[in-house]
């Protein structure tokens, strides 16, 4: 049920994913300028798509895999472009960009099959604020995996002693992608903890118990643990910079991994096919 | 006699810095250096001894440039007890014209991995100075080196070379700001007072760094850094938990070993938490273990990593460098008549001591009726007389020269005016060259120089 803005969405999608890439890989700083209003763009047509689809909806448009496939991507997107006007981290984009756009594509495919109503029993005042503080976290933890993937590319060079770009726009110091990761960490934390208590509630007011052991709140039991231990091991170990990105990656494939399955793999409550 | 210019070496073109530094000579062991070089490498009869870290070079004068090349060789690889084969293979050697040449493109930082840099000069003059400390500089080395002192001077002010060099040190600098974010909340430690290391604390202080440290096996040394840069000093014995707080440590210790090793770095980096450290090893030898660019968030820079780190404005900077090439063109060949003049030497103190003997018997035979005179008109004829030689003579030295620079055998030219012109003189033998100063000589054969 996707509208009619989101083909020009897929497009400038594509178009600044491109101008992210090229702009890196060829050095052409022009580019990189230019996918940011891009990005700004898609993310508005985007906009439109969901907003009109809230609508049609009577709620969060998160039906069907498809679905929140998109809705994570405008939130990975929005939380992108945030990062990148505020920290002047142009370069991001060529990391996380891609993404986006392999997401949106992927939704677009997708989106026909599938239920397209939202089940009686999920119509709530409590689904959007969970749905959101749980794709917000999830979001957050994909633009850090992007940071992660820029340090460790950075920090290669800087190791293996060819650091400069040529000519072309150079990366943020190290010391800034790993602030900028701790912090996006942090903040999906705290949306992951928030959207996990505010399932635990919306549970203990629908059905009576806060918690039923169903796969996505075992596997958000699981990487809530895992960024928990992330940012632990950076506050009392001093695990930062390289071993941190490491980290951040290995963990959000963990993410990655439990939010297909959760989809596609186990019925319950928070599969969307 | 016909003695040669020549210039045996290794460069940061032709030998990593794990081979230069392993040849590298610090500055107060030259002159003891170019002594045990004297006695081993007969063949050459001047000598000096560049070593910066960027390159370690002899540069000699000989009759037999090839053997005493060889000679050079083989004391550079006993006297720092390394395999000859080691380096055999990143040696160049230059001899007459073209170690005329290297050796002016030297000076006028031509030859330099950030071509324009000044402090190539500096060291060439040391270099001198080693030499003229150990009198193993003669009449072609002092001369051969001054003149590329002035063809680095002319070039610096004839051409933009040095204008905005890309320096080593601001490599680093460019480098410590795509690790770090900020150098307003970082410490800088310098170890050893060396010049670029001071230049590039300088430029991180300039960029907001505000803590300074300076360590040194001189402590006065230390202190006099850290009063001029404003930064604390610190004893060397002392210096270990300063490796905890600081943020960019640049080493430019004159240390045989490297005074930073990994096998104790473990501890410092856990005690650091991880802070990311980067390391400017401006030392030749290394005064950083290259082992530690492999540990956890340090990144070790040395000298080579930053030449090459160095991107330049290249097309203005080639069109200077074409403009400095012309200078030392002109220079060469200017130097290299001088050369050629050398050869005429000999006979030219025959033809002026001829000549001079010649005045000296015409007023001697005179004696009694100059002594009748008037003292002022006795001075007058003791002038006229020598105006009179030294104009002939300088006649004749032109007309030598100029033969000297177009004709295929300068030396049978110069012989050949010796018969004709001091012919009876030659029977009493040889003895007459070196009757008067070199000096005397030097004067005639400057004319051309526009110092």
């Amino acid at each position: 049920m996707d509208t009619i803005w989101l083909p020009p969405a897929l497009v400038c999608y594509a178009l600044s994913a491109a101008g992210f890439v090229a702009g890196r890989t060829a050095n052409r700083p022009r580019w990189t300028d230019q996918a940011v209003p891009l990005l700004g763009a898609a993310v508005l047509f985007h906009t439109l798509d969901l907003v009109i689809g809230a609508l049609k909806a009577g709620n969060i448009p998160v039906t069907n895999f498809a679905q929140s496939l998109s809705f994570l991507a405008w939130l990975t997107a929005i939380v992108s472009f945030v990062v990148m006007l505020r920290m002047r981290m142009q370069v991001l984009g060529a990391f996380v960009a891609p993404g986006v756009l392999a997401a949106v594509g992927a939704a677009m495919l997708l989106t026909r099959r599938g239920r397209l109503v939202i089940p009686d029993s999920l119509r709530s005042a409590w689904l959007p604020v969970h749905v959101t503080l749980a794709f917000l976290g999830d979001a957050l933890f994909v633009v850090a995996a992007g940071v992660s993937l820029a340090y460790l590319v950075h920090e290669s060079r800087l190791k293996a002693k060819r650091p400069l770009s040529r000519g072309g726009q150079p990366m943020p110091s190290l010391e800034k992608l790993d602030r900028i990761n701790y912090r996006l960490l942090g903040w999906g934390f705290v949306m992951l903890s928030l959207a996990i208590v505010s399932g635990a509630l919306w549970a203990e007011a629908s059905w009576g118990h806060f918690w039923s052991w169903e796969p996505q709140e075992l596997w958000s039991l699981i990487t809530w643990l895992l960024y928990a231990g992330l940012l632990e091991s950076r506050v009392a170990a001093g695990w930062r910079g390289r071993r941190a990105a490491a980290l951040t990656l290995a963990v959000f494939t963990v993410l990655v991994g439990s939010f297909l399955s959760v989809s596609l793999l186990f019925p319950g409550k928070h599969s969307f096919g | 006699m016909d003695e040669k210019l020549l210039i045996v070496g290794v460069n940061h073109r032709t030998a990593p810095v794990a081979v230069r530094e392993r040849l590298a000579y610090g500055g107060g062991e030259i002159v003891a250096a170019l002594a045990r070089l004297k006695s081993r490498a007969p063949a050459l009869a001047e000598a000096a001894l560049v070593s910066t870290c960027n390159r370690v070079e002899i540069i000699g004068v000989a009759a037999d440039p090839a053997r005493a090349i060889d000679e050079a060789v083989s004391f550079l690889a006993a006297d720092r007890e390394v395999d000859a084969s080691l380096f055999a293979g990143a040696l160049y050697r230059f001899e007459g014209r073209d170690a005329a040449l290297h050796l002016f493109r030297v000076g006028a930082s031509l030859d330099s991995m950030v071509v324009g840099e000044p402090q190539i000069l500096g060291q060439l003059k040391l270099a001198y100075g080693h030499a003229a400390e150990a009198a193993s500089a003669g009449l072609v080395l002092h001369r051969a080196f001054h003149r590329a002192f002035s063809v680095a001077k002319r070039v610096r002010k004839a051409t933009l070379i040095g204008r905005g060099s890309v320096s080593v040190s601001s490599a680093a600098v460019r480098l410590a700001a795509q690790i770090f974010d900020s150098l307003s909340d970082k410490t800088v430690m310098l170890m050893g007072a060396g010049q670029m290391a001071e230049l590039t604390a300088r430029q991180l202080h300039a960029l907001g760094a505000e803590t300074l440290v300076v360590t040194s096996r001189t402590f006065d040394h230390a202190v006099a850094l850290a009063r001029a840069l404003g930064g604390t000093a610190v004893p060397f014995e002392n210096h270990r938990p300063y490796l905890k707080i600081a943020d960019i440590v640049i080493g430019s210790l004159a240390a045989a070993r490297p005074v930073l090793d990994p096998d104790d770095f473990e501890a410092v980096l856990r005690e650091r938490r991880y802070r990311p450290l980067f390391l400017i090893d401006l030392g030749v030898p290394r005064n950083f273990d290259e082992r530690l660019n492999a540990m956890e968030n340090v990144y070790l820079y040395d000298i080579d990593d930053l030449g090459a780190v160095v991107t330049e404005s290249l097309g203005e900077r080639a069109r200077e460098a074409d403009k400095a090439e012309t200078i030392v063109a002109d220079a060469l060949a200017s130097f290299m008549r001088w050369m050629d003049g050398l050869d005429l030497v000999p006979a030219i103190k025959d033809i002026r001591v001829s000549i001079e003997q010649l005045r000296d018997a015409e007023l001697g035979r005179h004696r009694a009726w100059l002594a009748t005179l008037e003292p002022a008109e006795r001075q007058r004829i003791e002038s006229l007389t020598r105006t009179l030689v030294n104009k002939l003579l300088h006649r004749i030295l032109a007309g030598l020269r100029s033969t000297g620079a177009g004709s295929p055998d300068p030396a049978y030219t110069a012989e050949l005016a010796r018969r004709l012109l001091c012919g009876e003189l030659m029977a009493e033998g040889p003895t007459l060259s070196g009757a008067t100063s070199d000096f005397d000589f030097e004067l005639h054969l400057d004319d051309d120089e526009e110092e």
